[in-house]
């Protein structure tokens, strides 16, 4: 049985400035890696929780993503005119993993503040809470998967085996996101104003990501290169590849940038180690500011 | 709590003195403070605008300080006082959900505390779900979980509703459910804010038999209480707070005689002052 109570037992509580970052790292990292059970279960009870009263239930799951392809495949498909052959393939390889990272992080953000009187009443390791958003974003990307075998129906000649790096990328992907989600779970506890902020922040994370167009298209050589040290830059490409294709020269999928994913890697991995220290240091708080 | 709890069992049957080995709870010097500039729903304008003026008044304060006491296996202590005095704030601590900022709590033993009734409840979950999720909350494995979810859901008593969401459940049905899941484990250190029932008359009295059952299977007691006639019923020992110190440390009777006449003390004191000043005079919490 894991728990505050073993750890009692282990050692005297004692304040938790005494502790050096390492501990609170190491401590956090177990507590993540600790509990599957309990983030199964609030994985379980979000999936449940969308789409819940709806006529098509689950359905939705997969029909979310492609009419939020529609959406963008009417407005710059076909009001902007992009003339990239097999435009709807290309876009949905940047929608789907960006839905993962925006519904994950607005749900992470509030997931401290949302859960008040479980930590005021509970002891329990209160990083599951992140943790949990990040892996039900997790599966949603896999319903998001159906819906790409779908459009496939329409591109078959894009099929390719590269297609099974989808899940390295996303493992990458849930790295930094995981890392992202735990930092802002933690700071929107002490400033409210983290979830408004957010709201517009990832709205312009969006728009500077290459999604909606190449960054190849991008006239201006300075503005290209600062562009491409974006995480999304990095992780659309890589996802756009192996799913689409190149679009200069154009071609069919092909291998990612393996460079850039390796240090997209290393760089999540730092970030996670500082943000789960950094949440472990804050926890002790969250029951006396909620 | 003055409810249909029969005079004269005693709760401490059956258990020896603290005299023995290891102590239940060790408390050392502890102080439990809160930071008064992040409380509730800061806003950076709020805390930016603090750091603009010079951070007036005090920052912080201390809802406990300079705390020791230890609790042996076997007792049953109660914590009393005035209203703010820091006993719901002992109590959390105690379960681990506060942190000491200064000083340490060791516990020996699988805390318990029922404060947990219908916490960590997921609306859209059925309640049999719900059991696995709270019991998960509380740190207990899946077999364990496997094996009291039977009477959990026979304690509860609620039908059919078992399979339905929560979020159908009436008030009385979600604190049946709450209370089954929060003393389905017999813990070795229960910590009890008041001895209390819950939902319907019937109910009610299950709870309370339920309660007492705990009592007497737990190793150690913390009851915080405002119901002096309870503290004399249950405790071996009790423990006068106020403004997050031990004022008194001993026999349950004669710290509520203490308590009594201090209370009696301040109000007269405070009356005294209303007089004078006509009411505007501060009022002892009491």
């Amino acid at each position: 049985m894991r728990g505050p109570t073993d750890a009692a037992v282990a050692a005297p509580r004692t304040s938790p400035r005494r502790r050096s970052w390492r501990t609170l790292a190491t401590r956090g990292i177990r507590d993540l890696v600790a509990n599957p059970r309990l983030v199964r279960f609030l994985v379980g009870a979000d999936l449940k929780r969308t789409h819940q009263d709806t006529i098509v239930g689950r359905v939705w799951w997969v029909l979310d993503p492609l009419l939020q392809l529609a959406v963008y495949f009417v407005l710059v498909g076909i009001i902007f005119q992009r003339d990239l052959p097999d435009f709807a393939l290309f876009l949905f390889a940047a929608i789907l993993p960006w839905k993962w990272f925006s519904t994950t992080i607005n749900d992470a953000t509030l997931s401290i503040t949302g859960h008040e009187s479980l930590i005021r009443q509970i002891s329990f390791p209160k990083i599951i809470l992140p943790a949990a958003s990040t892996v039900a974003g997790l599966v949603s990307f896999g319903f998001g998967l159906v819906a790409l075998a779908l459009v496939y129906v329409f591109f078959l000649d894009r099929v390719t085996a590269w297609l099974l790096l989808i899940p390295v990328i996303a493992a990458v992907q849930f790295l930094f996101t995981l890392a992202l989600a735990i930092l802002f779970a933690a700071a929107n506890a002490f400033y409210r104003d983290v979830q408004n902020i957010l709201r517009h922040a990832l709205r312009l994370w969006f728009y500077l990501s290459p999604a909606l167009y190449a960054l190849d298209q991008i006239g201006n050589a300075t503005v290209r290169q600062v562009l491409a040290l974006n995480p999304f830059a990095v992780l659309f490409d890589a996802y756009r590849r192996v799913i689409y294709g190149t679009t200069s020269p154009l071609g069919g999928p092909t291998a990612p940038d393996w460079a850039g994913l390796a240090i997209l890697t290393a760089v999540s991995l730092v970030v996670l180690v500082i943000a789960v220290a950094l949440f472990k240091r804050a926890e002790p708080s969250f029951a006396k500011i909620l | 709590m003055s409810g249909p709890m029969e005079r004269g069992a005693t709760p401490t049957d059956g258990r020896s003195p603290a005299a023995s080995g290891r102590s239940a709870i060790v408390v050392e010097d502890l102080g439990i403070r809160y930071n008064l500039r992040l409380t509730r729903r800061t806003t950076l304008k709020n805390s930016l605008g603090g750091m603009v003026r010079g951070n007036q008044g005090p920052g912080h304060f201390w809802a406990l300080r300079h705390l020791d006491f230890r609790v042996g296996h076997g007792e049953a202590v109660a914590v009393i006082g005035p209203n703010g005095a820091g006993k719901s704030t002992l109590l959390l601590t105690l379960a681990g959900i506060l942190e000491p900022s200064e000083g340490t709590v060791d516990v020996d033993g699988r805390v318990s505390t029922l404060l947990t009734l219908g916490a960590g409840f997921e609306a859209e979950l059925t309640g049999r779900d719900n059991i696995d999720l709270v019991a998960a909350f509380l740190g207990l494995d899946g077999k364990t979980t496997a094996e009291l979810a039977p009477s959990i859901i026979e304690f509860a008593d609620i039908g059919p509703f078992i399979d339905a969401p929560v979020k159908t459940y009436s008030l009385g049905m979600r604190a049946r459910l709450g209370f089954s899941i929060a003393t389905a484990v017999t813990p070795d250190i229960l910590l009890l804010d008041e001895v209390l029932g819950t939902g319907d008359q019937e109910f009610r009295a299950k709870s309370q038999h339920r309660i007492r059952e705990l009592i007497a299977r737990a190793k150690a007691i913390v009851l915080v209480t405002h119901d002096l006639a309870s503290v004399e019923e249950f405790c071996s020992r009790a423990i006068l707070l106020e403004r997050g110190t031990i004022v008194r440390d001993g026999d349950p009777a004669e710290v509520v005689a203490l308590y009594q006449e201090r209370t009696t003390q301040q109000k007269l004191l405070a009356e005294r002052a209303a007089r004078f000043d006509g009411g505007t005079a501060p009022t002892a919490t009491a």
